[in-house]
């Protein structure tokens, strides 16, 4: 696998149609194989048996180009970054029984082998494009069905090892942000109108992370009773439109009563991003966020929201670790995440 | 001294059934049994009752996955289910966890397995294969536990050649 953060950058939402508030959109198909125990109770042989039936899918030399990647001959740093990227989670870069990931072109698209469940099958795309992401995960899920048979129950559907997986396994997800519906207060009406849609709205690194930056994870709970396709239609049709809607509403609400004070918070963040010397994670993390409100409103307009998007990901630790050595101080680390930001802002 | 699957404290409880031609024993510790909801007073417990002998029956108090030896208890604590058989084991109380889950729905719509290769004859070889060599390690039979890795590496290898 080739890590390139210049290039692959799974948030380059920029210039598409809803990139001001749609950072990226992805799609999971949860998956297991009939005759083994689930990866919580399977053996050693299970797991390897499992990853032996899987791999084929690396081999062929069909359109998916996926390459196995075995996550015991990756470094500590490279793990992380691959969480970093979201392109495994947290918990499968720091587990030890054998398991892999198959990756394809530009890391867009994953397959985790003995994460929680045998398969998780995703594809991220920048901006709002769950369509996209759903025509690719069926691709992959195709792929792997000519290998292996699923666990699968004509009453529950697809079985996983977590209840709340089950059915079509399916799950839809967006990275928004959105900090104007913050800043006006009306946070309490979308955390309302989710949970009556049953939709879960998260903190940037998913379930029971903080929330920074004022980037949101949202994606559907419910995955049994509806198809895929209802499913992704709801989030993408039904529910965003009008969360898009409404951030941009408040974003205007904050220049037409409150410019001086919107203006204070960006440039006082950009001032910080240019200057400062050591940089820790968070403080960078929320200065980005805020000078990314300010290049959506035009207040800001030598700067890129695209670099901003990538920035997102390249000053995690892992990620600058990689790029200037991972045997970094803390106090060396924030100084060279303060370096690379000034470069790319200026860039 | 046979280990609890749970925990590595000494199973106390033993219990062997044949599902599907495939032999499955649990082993559970004191503490896990009761978790388990099995009786362990000296009335109830039955752990040299051999299941042939009396004619085994599946009882319903019996909390313990027969597949994977998953208990109720260790579902609660974790919150994940241990393979696809804990789904009919436990079904009775699994289906209001479900619904409640997933506005209510307790029936699956849209995609089903395609299941239509003949590739999918490998997976269900190679499964076949594994279950016989836990149940001929566990009889300690040797033998043919070696032939049966035997056949497990011809296998591999096929697919290797093939990749080739």
């Amino acid at each position: 696998m080739q890590f390139d953060p210049d290039i692959n950058c799974p948030y380059a939402s920029g210039t598409t149609a809803y990139g001001d508030v749609v950072l990226s959109s992805r799609a999971r198909l949860a998956r297991n194989l009939e005759g083994f125990p689930f990866v919580n109770r399977a053996s050693t042989g299970d797991c390897e048996e499992v990853e032996i039936l899987l791999n084929p899918a690396c081999k062929s030399e069909d359109d998916l180009q996926l390459e196995w990647v075995d996550l015991h001959k990756l470094s500590p740093v490279e793990k992380t970054m691959c969480a970093e990227r979201h392109l495994i989670s947290t918990n499968f870069a720091s587990a030890t029984h054998p398991r892999g990931v198959m990756v394809g072109p530009e890391l867009a698209r994953s397959v985790m082998v003995n994460e929680e469940d045998h398969l998780r099958i995703q594809s991220i795309k920048p901006g709002l494009d769950l369509l996209a992401t759903h025509e690719d995960v069926i691709a992959m899920d195709q792929r792997m069905e000519d290998l292996v048979a699923y666990a699968f129950d004509d009453q529950l559907g697809f079985l996983t090892a977590c209840p709340t997986n089950v059915g079509t396994g399916a799950r839809f997800s967006v990275m928004m942000h959105l900090p104007a519906l913050r800043i006006t207060k009306e946070f309490r009406q979308l955390y309302n109108s989710c949970e009556s849609m049953s939709i879960a709205i998260r903190g940037y690194h998913g379930e029971g992370s903080e929330t920074i930056a004022d980037l949101y994870q949202l994606s559907n709970q419910v995955t049994l009773g509806y198809t895929e396709e209802d499913l992704r239609a709801m989030l993408e049709d039904q529910f965003l439109p009008t969360v898009i809607e409404n951030e941009r509403n408040a974003r205007m609400k904050i220049i037409q009563q409150h410019a001086a004070k919107l203006d204070d918070r960006v440039f006082r963040a950009q001032g910080i991003l240019e200057n400062a010397r050591l940089l820790p994670l968070n403080e960078a993390m929320d200065c980005l966020g805020r000078v990314r409100l300010g290049v959506s409103l035009e207040r800001i307009t030598d700067i890129d929201i695209n670099a901003i998007n990538q920035l997102f990901i390249d000053i995690q630790d892992a990620h600058v670790q990689w790029r200037y050595g991972d045997n970094l101080t803390s106090v060396q680390l924030q100084e060279k995440r303060a370096e690379l930001v000034k470069e790319k802002l200026a860039a | 001294m046979t280990t609890c699957d749970h925990c590595d404290r000494p199973a106390i409880y033993h219990d062997t059934r044949v599902l599907q031609g495939v032999t499955k024993t649990v082993n559970l510790c004191e503490v896990h049994a009761s978790e388990a909801g099995i009786d362990l007073s000296p009335n109830g417990f039955s752990i040299s009752l051999n299941p042939e002998m009396i004619g085994f029956t599946f009882s319903p108090t019996l909390n313990t996955c027969p597949d994977c030896g998953m208990t109720l208890a260790v579902y609660k604590e974790k919150a994940l289910l241990g393979c696809p058989e804990c789904y009919l084991t436990f079904k009775e109380k699994l289906i209001p966890v479900i619904a409640n889950l997933h506005e209510k729905h307790t029936q699956h719509v849209g995609r089903s397995p395609r299941r239509a290769n003949a590739d999918i004859d490998r997976h269900i070889s190679i499964r076949r294969l594994l279950s016989d060599l836990e149940r001929a390690v566990t009889q300690e039979a040797y033998e043919e536990a070696a032939e049966i890795r035997d056949t497990l590496r011809e296998l591999h290898q096929k697919e290797d050649d093939n990749a080739v």
